[in-house]
């Protein structure tokens, strides 16, 4: 057990308009910092599997843009953006992650990473500004994901309720 | 998948199949015991049980109807299957998949050089 280990992170007051992602990497901590730092590193992993970027502008630095197109492997652009916040090599990445510069439904995360030994456990937190906006980015990746129909019409049916709000 | 103990919860319940036969009739609206045994080939003791374990996760929620109780869908307890089914998580845990299988070629590439 590491040292800088920890325990699960207390349910914090944005829990409702926040999703948190972690995975163990087994790769020293500055390596896998590096592979978010560059684009001809990031062009290489950003997104599921089949899915390609090509980049318009990129510059890693605080204030400065990643611009790009996400092609999905069913043909579809999807606009993306990225301007970086925060960066605390080699431990976060703050970004405001959107569609294009001022959308205003850009959202922030950021990304920790913390050595474990010879692995390196990143997190990404991204808090929305409103539940609503949680939900809707939540409707986008779906539509993304579009080849994933596990569980879809159920799925969608529950959007459909808890987009009706309080009910019963 | 850290997550907490009633979300997983929920996917056990949903893992059995005739449970989610039971959720997938429900969409149609709120219906007795008697009426989902019917139509699901089972036995009422069975539906019943299965509907425990539903409204025990918060799939199901029930209500006295005259005599006889009403069993209708609680899209509260879907929450974390819609989120889940939603992509975002799915779409981060690809990419960290990628990320992963990349590192480890950089990492090869590096010892190399």
């Amino acid at each position: 057990m590491s040292a800088t280990g920890r325990g699960a992170p207390a349910r914090s007051a944005t829990a409702d308009r926040e999703i948190v992602i972690s995975r163990v990497i087994d790769a020293p901590r500055e390596l896998v910092f590096d592979a978010f730092t560059e684009v001809r590193h990031l062009s290489r992993w950003w997104g599921p599997d089949g899915f390609t970027t090509s980049t318009r502008a990129f510059e890693f630095r605080v204030g400065g843009e990643w611009d790009f197109v996400m092609h999905g492997p069913d043909g579809t652009d999807y606009a993306e953006w990225i301007s970086w916040t925060e960066i605390v090599r080699p431990e976060r990445i703050a970004m405001l992650h959107g569609e294009s510069r001022g959308d205003p439904n850009a959202f922030e995360s950021v990304v920790t990473f913390e050595p474990d030994g010879a692995t390196t456990r990143i997190e990404m937190r991204t808090v929305f500004p409103t539940k609503e906006l949680r939900n809707e980015a939540i409707e986008k990746y779906h539509a993304i994901e579009g080849g994933q129909q596990t569980l879809s019409s159920l799925a969608s049916y529950a959007a459909e309720l808890l987009g009706r709000g309080a009910e019963g | 998948m850290a997550r907490a103990a009633t979300t997983s919860d929920v996917f056990n319940a949903i893992a059995e199949p005739q449970r989610r036969e039971i959720l997938v009739l429900l969409r149609a609206g709120e219906r007795p015991v008697t009426e989902l045994a019917g139509e699901l080939g089972m036995t009422q003791p069975r539906a019943s049980k299965h509907l425990r374990v539903l409204r025990a996760v918060g799939l199901v929620r029930d209500r006295k109807a005259g005599r006889q109780r009403m069993y209708g869908l609680d899209a509260r307890g879907l929450r974390p299957v819609h989120e889940w089914a939603g992509g975002f998580e799915l779409f981060w845990n690809e990419s960290f998949d990628r990320l992963d299988a990349y590192v480890q070629d950089l990492k090869q590439a590096r010892q190399e050089e």
